[in-house]
Formats: C-alpha cells, sequence, structure tokens
C-alpha cells in the first residue's frame, strides 16, 4: 500500500427523473480509496451502492460532482477512452454469472487479456494458470461455466479481473449468491489478491459477516456517506 | 388458464404472429393442393375434349350400340337395347344430353306406281331417325305425318336419295316381297325431301354414303309396323348413340365413367354391340396423365412441406426455450407437467385454428396463382382457373391442422417437464443433436446416391416406363431432396469443425471480438442448427428448383425447335398420272409451286424432298432404313439453325461444302461410326420407291434440323429399346434429277407475329389439299402448355416463395432471440470495455459463420444437386421428345432474385441488430442477470 489515491469522488450527486419529479439516488458523496486497498461498500438494498459503483466504474455519469482514477478525470475522457480505460485498467465482478458460456475457465481468463491488448503467449499463459491457481481453480481450468458451482465460477470470475494487473477492480455484490461459507472463502480470495498484487478492490456487499476482510468500509444510507 | 394462455401469447406477440404465419402457409399450401388439382384436371378434362372436337369433329362423350336384330328374337333384344340405352346415364352418373336411335329395315325392291321410263330397279331402305323433324329442312314437299294412311307410309328421303335413285316428290312405291303384318306389302309415299338442318352439330350421326337409298318414316309409324310382336318377320338394324354432356364432366367422376364404361365393354351382356367410345381412350390417356402429374406435383411439395413443419417446430422451440424460466417457476409453484402441457395445448389450438381460418381463403388465392405461373417466377393471371372447394380439400385441411398442431406442441411435452433441477442440468451438458448419433446425415446422402446411381444404371428402362406413361419411382424424384437434406446436415456437422481450424490457424492473434465469435459458433453451434439448415435448405432448393423449372421448359423449346426444323412445314396432297388403262403410273402431277409466293406471311420458302423410307443396302440382303433430304442448301440454311455447340463447327459450314459438291451428301455422323463410311466414300441408297441413286460423302453431322440420333420405342411386350437413326442430306435438284419429280414438303420462314388464322386462310383461299402441316409457333405454344409442366411450374413458384418468406422470418427471428438471449453477455462484456463497434463485429463474424457459410453451402449443395439430379427429372418429362443433349439452364434472374432476397434478409436482419446493439442499456443488461 502506498499513499497513493486511486478512487477519488468528489460531491457525486445522482438524479434519475421519475414520474412526476425526481429521484436523487446519490447526495453529494465524497470517497477517496488508495493504492491497493481493499474497500467494501455497505448498505442496505436502495441506498446508492450500485449508483456509485456504476459511476466510479465509468459505468454512468454523475449529475453532479467529479470522479478520478489515479490522474484521470473520469469527466474529460470521451467514451471510447473509458471504454479502453476499462477493459486495460479495471477488472470486474459483477453478482450474477459473468463468464462466457462458450469459454472454459482458462479461456476466460485469458479473454480479460485479450481484452486489455495482451499479447498471447507463453508467458500469458503462465499468468493465467498463475491467477487460476490463486483462485483455488488449477485443476479446473478446462472446465465450461455449465460444469462448475457458482462458487467456482465466481472464483474464475475474480482471476479473470486481476489477470490483466489492472489498477482497479470493481466488484458489485460477488457473494450475493453463494452461502455463507463460500462467500467467506471468495472474500479471502479477494482480498489475498489484492494484496499480492498491490490492486485496489472496490466490492459492495451487504453481509455483515465479510465487513472483517475491508481495509476501509464506506457506507451508504439514503444516498448519503454515514462512515 | 386462458387468461394465462392470452397474455402470454400477446408477451410473445412476434414470436406468436410468426407461428401464426407458419400456420396459415403450412395450411393454405396443403389445403391449394386439391383445390389447385381438381380445378387444373377439370381444366384438362375440357381441353382434351375441346382438342378431340377439333380433331376429329366429332362428339366426344358418346356411346353408340349397333344391333342387327335376329329374326326369331328382335321384338325382345330390341326393347331390351331401349331400356339399357335409358339407363346408361345414370349409371354413369352423367347428365344426359341427347339419345338417338336409328332402326333400320333391310334394302329391299320396290317398284313405282308411275310408269317409269328408265324402268330402272328400286331399292331403298326404310327407317326412322328419332327426332328427325326437329333436325331436318324439309327442301321439297312435306314432312312425313304421324300416322300411315290407309296402310301407305309416308317417308321422306334426302336429296342424295332423290338424286341417285330418281324418284319423285309424290311417288308411291311397292315392296313387293316385303309385307306388312296384315300380310300386304309394304307401300310407302314420298312426301318430302329433306337436308340436314340441325343446330346440334352432333345430332346427325350418319354419312351421306349411309343416306343414299335411306327413307325416313314417323318413329310411331316404324314401331307399329316394324317393332314390337312384328319386328320377328324383318332384319333391323338398330342404333343407339348415348350422347352425356362433357362439359359437365368433372375429374372426380372419371374414375366412376371410366370402371362403368369398362364394365360395358368387357363385361355387359352388350359388350357385342357396344363400340369403344372416344371418351374412353381420351379418359384413359387423361388418367394416365394425371398418375404422372400427380406423383410428379405430391413429390415436388414435400419439401416445401418439411420445411414448413420445420420452421413450425423452429418457432415453437424458440419459444419454449425463452419461456423454459418461466415454466420452471410455474412447475415449482405447484403447477403440474399435464397443466403446462394444456397451456400450450391450448395456445397451439388457437394458432391452429386462426390460422386455419385465415388459411382457406388463401388457399383458393394459391391454388389460382398456381395455375397462373406459365414459366418459374413468371404469372400470366389472364390465365383463371376455376377453384371449387371440394371434401377432399377439407380432407386435407384438417390433416394440415393437425400436423400444424402437432408441430407446435410436441416440443412442449419435453419443456412441460422441465424443472429448475433438470434445467440447470441441461444448461451444463451440452448434447450431441440426436441426428448426429444416428448419423443421420451419412444414411440420407447414401440412400440418395442409391437413388442417383439405380437411376443411371437404368436409364433405358426409366425411358421405357415413362414412354409406357408409368410415374417415375418416387425414390428418383426424392432422392434430390433427400440428397440436399442430408449434405445440409453434413455440413451442419462439419461447419464447427470448419471454423475451429480458421479459428485454430490464428489462435493466438484474433482480435477478441473475434474471438468470442469463433467460440460461440464453435461450442453454441448445436443453437444455429435449424437456421442454417434453413438457410440451405432455401438456397440449395432455390436454384435446384429453378434450374429443374427452366432446364425443363428451355429443354422443351429447344427439342420442339429442333424437332420442327424451321417455322412452318407444309406439305400438299399431290395427284399420281393415270394412263390410260386407268393404271397408276408412279409419277405425278407437280402442283403449282408459284403459289407459295402469294404467302403473305413467308419471309422465305424452300422446297425440301423428305423421304423416311429410303434405305441404304447392308452386306447380305438386309437395308438400313434411313431418312433421306434433298435441299436447296442456301435456301435452306436461311430459315433454318443448329447450334454450334451441337456441331462443333458452324452449321453453314456444313451447307457451304455440301453446296460446293453437286453430287455431295451430308451424312449422320453414325454412317462413319457405326457403318464404317470415310469421307469421299461414295454412298449407294435408294428412296422409298426403290428408285436407286449415289451421293459421295462431304461431310458427318451429329445433328441436322428434325434429326433424331437414337429413338427409344416400345416393344410389343412393354419393354423398351433405342435404335439408331441415321440420314443423308443432299440436293433438291440432285433427288429431283435421279429419283423424279416426288412430292415435297415447303419449309417456310415466317415472318413475325404471324398467327394460325392467317396460314389458314392462305391454305383455304389456294384450295390447298394439306397433306402435312407444322407450325413451330403452335407446337411451341402446346409445349409450354402442357399440364405436367405447367404444374410443375406452379407448385415449384409456390414452393420458392413460401420457402424464402419462412427463411426470411426464421432468419430474424432467430437472431433477434439470440440476441436477447445473450444481454446478460453484452452487458458484461459492455461493462468490461467491449466498444459497440467490437459487439458488432462479433455479431457480424457469427452472422457470417452461421448465415454467409450457409448460404454458400447452399449454392454448392443446390448447384451440385441440380448437376446430379436434373437428369433425372428431365427423363419423366420428356424422355421422348428430348433429342438434344440436355443442357442444364441456370437462370441468372432467378439466381438473383435469390440472392437479392437472402443478402436483404441479412442486411435486414443485421439492421436490427444494430438498433437492438444501440438501444441497450449497459446498467440495466447487468441488472438483468439479478433476479
Amino acid at each position: 500500500m502506498s499513499d497513493k489515491i486511486m478512487i477519488k469522488g468528489a460531491g457525486i450527486t445522482r438524479v434519475f427523473p421519475v414520474p412526476g419529479g425526481e429521484f436523487q439516488a446519490l447526495k453529494g458523496i465524497d470517497v477517496e480509496i488508495g493504492e491497493g486497498v481493499f474497500a467494501i461498500l455497505r448498505g442496505r438494498s436502495g441506498s446508492g451502492k450500485t449508483t456509485l459503483m456504476n459511476i466510479l466504474s465509468t459505468l454512468d455519469d454523475p449529475t453532479d460532482g467529479d470522479v478520478w482514477l489515479g490522474d484521470e478525470n473520469v469527466r474529460s475522457l470521451s467514451q471510447r477512452a473509458r471504454e479502453n480505460f476499462r477493459r486495460k485498467r479495471m477488472g470486474f465482478v459483477f453478482q450474477s454469472v459473468s463468464l462466457i458460456p462458450s469459454l472454459n475457465a482458462y479461456q476466460n481468463v485469458e479473454f480479460a487479456l485479450r481484452m486489455a491488448g495482451g499479447r498471447i503467449n507463453r508467458e500469458s499463459a503462465l499468468r493465467v494458470e498463475e491467477c487460476l491457481k490463486k483462485v483455488g481453480l488449477g485443476n479446473r481450468m478446462t472446465h465450461m461455466p455449465a460444469e462448475m458451482s457458482g462458487g467456482e465460477q465466481q472464483r474464475v470470475a475474480i482471476a479473470r479481473a486481476f489477470v490483466h494487473r489492472p489498477s482497479i477492480i470493481f466488484a458489485d455484490e460477488p457473494t450475493a449468491e453463494l452461502d455463507s461459507a463460500m462467500a467467506a472463502k471468495v472474500t479471502e480470495t479477494f482480498k489475498r489478491m489484492s494484496r499480492e498484487e498491490n490492486i485496489t478492490v472496490l466490492m459492495t456487499t451487504h453481509d455483515v459477516g465479510l465487513m472483517g476482510a475491508a481495509d476501509e468500509i464506506i457506507e451508504l444510507e439514503a444516498g448519503e456517506r454515514i462512515s | 388458464m386462458l387468461g394465462i394462455m392470452l397474455q402470454k401469447m400477446w408477451h410473445k406477440k412476434w414470436l406468436n404472429l410468426s407461428l401464426l404465419l407458419g400456420c396459415v402457409l403450412l395450411i393454405a399450401t396443403v389445403v391449394s393442393f386439391p383445390l389447385y388439382q381438381k380445378a387444373a384436371y377439370d381444366r384438362m378434362i375440357q381441353d382434351e375434349f375441346r382438342n378431340y372436337i377439333a380433331k376429329e369433329g366429332k362428339y366426344p362423350s358418346q356411346l353408340h350400340m349397333r344391333n342387327i336384330s335376329t329374326r326369331e328374337k328382335g321384338g325382345a333384344t330390341i326393347v331390351k337395347l331401349e331400356t339399357f340405352q335409358e339407363q346408361i346415364c345414370e349409371e354413369m352418373g352423367v347428365t344426359s344430353h341427347q339419345n338417338i336411335r336409328y332402326y333400320s329395315l333391310a334394302t329391299a325392291s320396290a317398284t313405282s306406281d308411275m310408269n317409269r321410263a328408265d324402268g330402272q330397279d328400286i331399292r331403298l331402305s326404310m327407317g326412322f331417325y328419332s327426332d328427325l323433324d326437329q333436325h331436318v329442312e324439309i327442301t321439297g314437299g312435306s314432312m312425313y305425318s304421324h300416322d300411315d294412311k290407309d296402310d301407305v307410309l309416308e317417308v321422306v328421303v334426302p336429296q342424295e336419295t332423290l338424286v341417285s335413285s330418281g324418284l319423285l316428290v309424290g311417288e308411291t312405291l311397292t315392296f313387293e316381297a316385303l309385307n306388312n303384318y296384315k300380310g300386304d306389302p309394304v307401300k310407302i309415299r314420298i312426301c318430302g325431301v329433306y337436308v340436314p338442318n340441325s343446330e346440334d352439330p352432333y345430332y346427325w350421326q350418319l354419312t351421306s354414303q349411309d343416306m343414299y337409298n335411306q327413307c325416313m318414316m314417323d318413329e310411331k309409324v316404324f314401331r307399329e309396323y316394324f317393332t314390337g310382336d312384328h319386328a320377328g318377320k324383318y332384319t333391323l338394324t338398330c342404333h343407339y348413340y348415348t350422347q352425356f354432356e362433357y362439359e359437365d364432366i368433372t375429374s372426380e367422376q372419371i374414375d366412376h365413367i371410366q370402371e362403368q364404361t369398362t364394365y360395358y365393354l368387357e363385361k355387359s351382356k352388350y359388350r357385342s354391340v357396344l363400340d369403344e367410345p372416344a371418351y374412353y381412350g381420351i379418359l384413359n390417356e387423361y388418367l394416365r396423365k394425371v398418375n404422372r402429374i400427380s406423383a410428379t406435383l405430391i413429390i415436388l411439395q414435400v419439401p416445401v412441406l418439411i420445411m414448413l413443419s420445420a420452421f413450425l417446430f423452429m418457432i415453437s422451440g424458440q419459444m419454449y426455450e425463452m419461456e423454459k424460466n418461466e415454466i420452471s417457476v410455474i412447475k415449482s409453484r405447484g403447477s403440474s407437467g399435464g397443466q403446462i402441457f394444456r397451456l400450450y395445448l391450448y395456445q397451439g389450438l388457437v394458432l391452429t385454428i386462426v390460422g386455419a381460418l385465415l388459411a382457406f381463403p388463401l388457399a383458393a388465392i394459391f391454388s389460382r396463382a398456381l395455375g397462373s405461373v406459365r414459366n418459374f417466377l413468371d404469372f400470366d393471371t389472364a390465365r383463371e382457373l376455376h377453384v371449387v372447394y371440394t371434401e377432399q380439400s377439407y380432407c386435407y385441411g384438417a390433416a394440415a391442422m393437425l400436423v400444424t398442431l402437432l408441430s407446435i406442441t410436441i416440443p412442449a411435452i419435453r419443456h412441460s417437464k422441465v424443472s429448475i433441477v433438470n434445467l440447470k442440468q441441461s444448461r451444463a451438458v451440452s448434447k450431441k443433436a440426436w441426428w448426429q448419433k444416428i448419423y443421420l446425415d451419412f444414411v440420407l446422402i447414401g440412400v440418395s446416391l442409391y437413388g442417383y446411381y439405380s437411376f443411371h444404371k437404368n436409364q433405358t428402362d426409366l425411358s421405357g416406363s415413362v414412354l409406357a406413361g408409368e410415374s417415375l419411382d418416387p425414390l428418383l424424384y426424392l432422392s434430390s431432396s433427400v440428397f440436399i437434406v442430408g449434405t445440409g446436415l453434413l455440413f451442419i456437422r462439419l461447419q464447427p469443425l470448419l471454423v475451429k481450424l480458421v479459428f485454430t490457424i490464428g489462435k493466438r492473434f484474433w482480435h477478441p471480438a473475434s474471438f468470442i465469435a469463433f467460440m460461440e459458433t464453435i461450442k453454441q453451434g448445436g443453437k444455429q442448427q435449424l437456421i442454417i439448415l434453413f438457410l440451405i435448405l432455401t438456397v440449395s432448393n432455390g436454384i435446384y428448383h429453378s434450374t429443374v423449372a427452366r432446364t425443363i421448359l428451355e429443354n422443351a423449346i429447344d427439342n420442339t425447335q429442333y424437332n420442327d426444323g424451321c417455322d412452318m412445314v407444309l406439305a400438299e396432297r399431290w395427284d399420281e398420272v393415270v394412263d390410260s388403262n386407268g393404271s397408276k403410273t408412279g409419277a405425278y402431277v407437280e402442283p403449282d409451286y408459284k403459289k407459295y409466293a402469294s404467302m403473305p406471311f413467308a419471309e422465305g420458302y424452300t422446297r425440301v424432298y423428305h423421304d423416311e423410307a429410303a434405305y441404304v443396302p447392308l452386306e447380305g440382303s438386309k437395308n438400313q432404313v434411313i431418312t433421306l433430304l434433298g435441299i436447296h442448301t442456301r435456301e435452306f440454311g436461311e430459315m433454318t439453325y443448329v447450334d454450334k455447340y451441337l456441331l462443333g463447327q458452324h452449321y453453314y459450314e456444313y451447307l457451304n461444302t455440301l453446296a460446293d459438291n453437286p453430287r455431295g451428301a451430308l451424312v449422320s455422323e453414325n454412317f462413319k461410326t457405326k457403318l464404317g463410311y470415310k469421307e469421299g466414300d461414295t454412298v449407294y441408297f435408294s428412296n422409298g420407291r426403290k428408285t436407286a441413286m449415289s451421293c459421295v460423302i462431304v461431310g458427318f453431322m451429329p445433328y441436322f434440323p428434325t434429326y433424331a440420333p437414337e429413338k427409344t420405342d416400345l416393344n410389343p411386350d412393354g419393354t423398351s429399346f433405342t435404335a439408331d437413326q441415321y440420314f443423308i442430306v443432299t440436293h433438291y435438284a440432285l433427288t429431283r434429277q435421279e429419283l423424279g419429280t416426288l412430292p415435297y414438303e415447303v419449309w417456310v420462314d415466317l415472318k413475325d407475329g404471324t398467327t394460325t388464322e392467317e396460314i389458314y386462310n392462305w391454305i383455304e383461299a389456294n384450295h390447298y389439299r394439306v397433306k402435312k402441316y407444322v407450325n413451330r409457333n403452335d407446337d411451341l405454344e402446346e409445349t409450354m402448355e402442357d399440364p405436367l409442366l405447367q404444374g410443375t411450374n406452379g407448385v415449384l413458384t409456390m414452393g420458392f416463395v413460401v420457402t424464402m418468406v419462412l427463411c426470411g422470418v426464421g432468419y430474424l427471428i432467430y437472431w433477434i432471440m439470440s440476441i436477447k438471449d445473450r444481454e446478460l453477455i453484452f452487458g458484461v462484456l459492455r461493462a468490461t470495455g467491449f466498444h459497440k463497434g467490437e459487439i458488432l463485429h462479433m455479431l457480424l463474424l457469427e452472422q457470417i459463420f452461421a448465415g454467409v457459410l450457409a448460404v454458400l453451402a447452399g449454392i454448392g449443395i443446390g448447384t451440385l444437386s441440380a448437376r446430379m439430379f436434373v437428369p433425372i427429372i428431365q427423363t419423366a418429362f420428356a424422355s421422348a421428345t428430348q433429342v438434344l443433349p440436355l443442357r442444364l439452364i441456370t437462370n441468372t434472374g432467378d439466381l438473383h432474385r435469390l440472392y437479392g432476397f437472402t443478402g436483404g434478409v441479412m442486411l435486414l436482419s443485421l439492421a436490427v441488430l444494430v438498433v437492438l446493439l444501440f438501444r441497450m442499456n449497459v446498467t440495466k443488461a447487468l441488472k438483468l442477470g439479478e433476479e
């Protein structure tokens, strides 16, 4: 860990138009997360977690406020540049099954490397294998997503998020569909890899049992940061 | 339940509309078939009858009995025959036109009451002809009365009799040797002279020869004196003519009419007095044609029907696939499989019933369209077909409804068993398709190749059986369809391997978007199988059917053109010169040749000596029959043509060589190959009158206008044989010099737009005694109007159109569903930084792998199957008239339409993809996964 700030949000406000008025999903949120930090964003359903996550990961624009990722002010980036930023310098893990069904575990992980523009060679193969071993799936590399359990699939997704050595990984409720033992295991994997690879992770969850793993906890309630 | 169902249907309205479209098309296609068939066959029967009338000038639907009553039981026989005649129409189930009876006594001598100077013996036959008074005009005297006048019977005589027997009106004649029932000699009085003057051209059955010594009296009077109890005293010749309305005869009556007639002719006790009626032969010929046509048309329809059912299967399968989640959720809440199945059954019923309501009127339109097809994809709305719904069409409709219902609901049986547990399981295992496991593709290809080879081995038998009027072995027809399906399936088996091969070559360098497209195709190929098969079938059937239709027609036209030789051939009847003893001399009086110059419609004309009974003596005492043509080379060359591809060098080069050699001859190629002649050899031959001459061979030709190198014909035992045909072509002037002035043909080059009427007018104006008349335009017209050809073109065209519609709809639906299915994955890809362009790139590649490859495969398979199987189909149509080597005709216009359509469908679906893609919201798509 260093003192470098990887994710910074200042005064983030997000207003959605709703029938007969507006709904303020985020009300001037400030966030700062340092390099290599494993941060958890918590809050109840409807507290604005996912909205904030989408804005920080450039999938959505804030109505007001600014986002910096490393040294880049996201607002100044074109759509195309954001997409390139996402594929090269970010990793994602989603709540639901997000593996490509026609690719096996290995190929799913390798695909993130391809997307990031990495060359496919011996070195890349070693990296893919390394990541899969780190999530404990060294022996299931040729399995298709449909042949794996939810937890296994989610661990493949984690390997995929790390493989191209991004600066930041966003994980939106990655443990929601898992039982608590598996959720703990997945979170532990996450945390370990974040440490080993020195990658900033922002993960949302509403599972209180997982909070212990966090370096930093950001808590939202009704669109406002309460801790 | 109904509410849920309607809600469900509304929710998936596009899928349901497509299903409805499939139902409507399937039912309409099936129903249109009997409708078209009946209408076309009815038209065909009437055409056959009208042709007969035009050619023979006689009433076609007439039964004729002739009985010479014996003296012993004459009266009884007459009663029986009359009763029988009254029953005929009822027994055959036809509408009576009229019954005509004509009875006459044997000719007997009579003496006149007048003192005649000539003293000529008058021989007359008395009789009656039913309803004569309504059908004649009395030109002198008056009509006979209905009573005898003091035992003097009043008769009328035709003009001919009056003249030939030298009778006078008012004269009374006594038959001294013929007594009436009172024992007195029969007396008649000539009260009038008549000429036939009937409004009904088919009333009069007697020729002027029959009439020359006839006198007719009233039927009642005749019966009173000569039939009944008195019949035994006379020898009566009785004719019974039974005419029924041919215009009312429809196709479904034919079988009964023929059965009944066969019974009359072969089994009934009247068989000895019955002549075989004209309609019997006409209808047998018709039935023979119909058998061939029906077999052909049914077989041609099979692929379309299979595609329609496959379409329904595909769409309903797609729907169940989409509803899998809902089904499993409903089940987990306690609904039974049966309830779910019933839900789909009702849905299928609604679709089928609504579909049928729409399909029945559409079927009439279809069959009218079928009937108006003149050529492949060429409609001629002027050709009306009278369409009637029959019991048969309703039966077909019901069967089609059952098929659509089954196609829609059968997949539901499997899906109604799905629960959440086995849904997840089934997603986990990607199974090999059932047909791949049983190697259906190889089996089908094997079967079709068997058909293909057995055809090649038995080509002559095949031509023979077609000549004999048998329909072809359905396997031969079907083999092409089976071949197309088999190779299509084989392609589907190979396609992932092919894609995989390309993928492996550049595995490390593929762009991520290409990478995914490759993997999707390789791993998820199963989902695409049906749509790929659909595309292949559409394109290959399109090409194949277009080739079939065009080839049959073009070859028929080519052969008619070639067989006729030129636009028109005329030959006049020549009078033979008779010497002073009255015996024939073998010399002829040549009719005026100059009159041909007055043909207003002729571009040019030439004399052709044409003798088909000429012969070349062979070793031993055998002769080889040949066709001898004597031509004027320049004139002949100007109006005839043979394509260079048939001859090897230009037609005119042959004619020029002949022109340069006054004693030269062009002979058929088999003179060289079979008889061993060389160029420069002298060939000795005789014409049909055994006058010998010789020529020097200046060239061998494989083809010459009207010449068929081989002729397939039937042996008396029904087997077929093929015989070589020979010809010698030399100068007309030489034949005239060597053989004398003999009847020749005049070959005429017609001006464009010449009508048959103009020709007839000229023939009439010149009192031309026609011996031979060939008109190429008429023959071409007849060729194109051939019902088998028309029906084939109709079915193929409709099949083509229906297939294209299905393919278009199916393809669009497949792609839309495939996108909707993968929204989550696209969301994930977009979130991880995939550009929209890259997603498009990926989908484009997938389209190329599935769509473009399938179209290419379809082109290949269609072309291949056309090469292999069109000659088979051709045999069925025209083996007897096919003289020229078969040319496979592919119409580029058809192909452009086909490619344009498939290309258009692909572009459209691409456009839809782009719209869907740009409307897709990444964050919403991601939410999809979080149920």
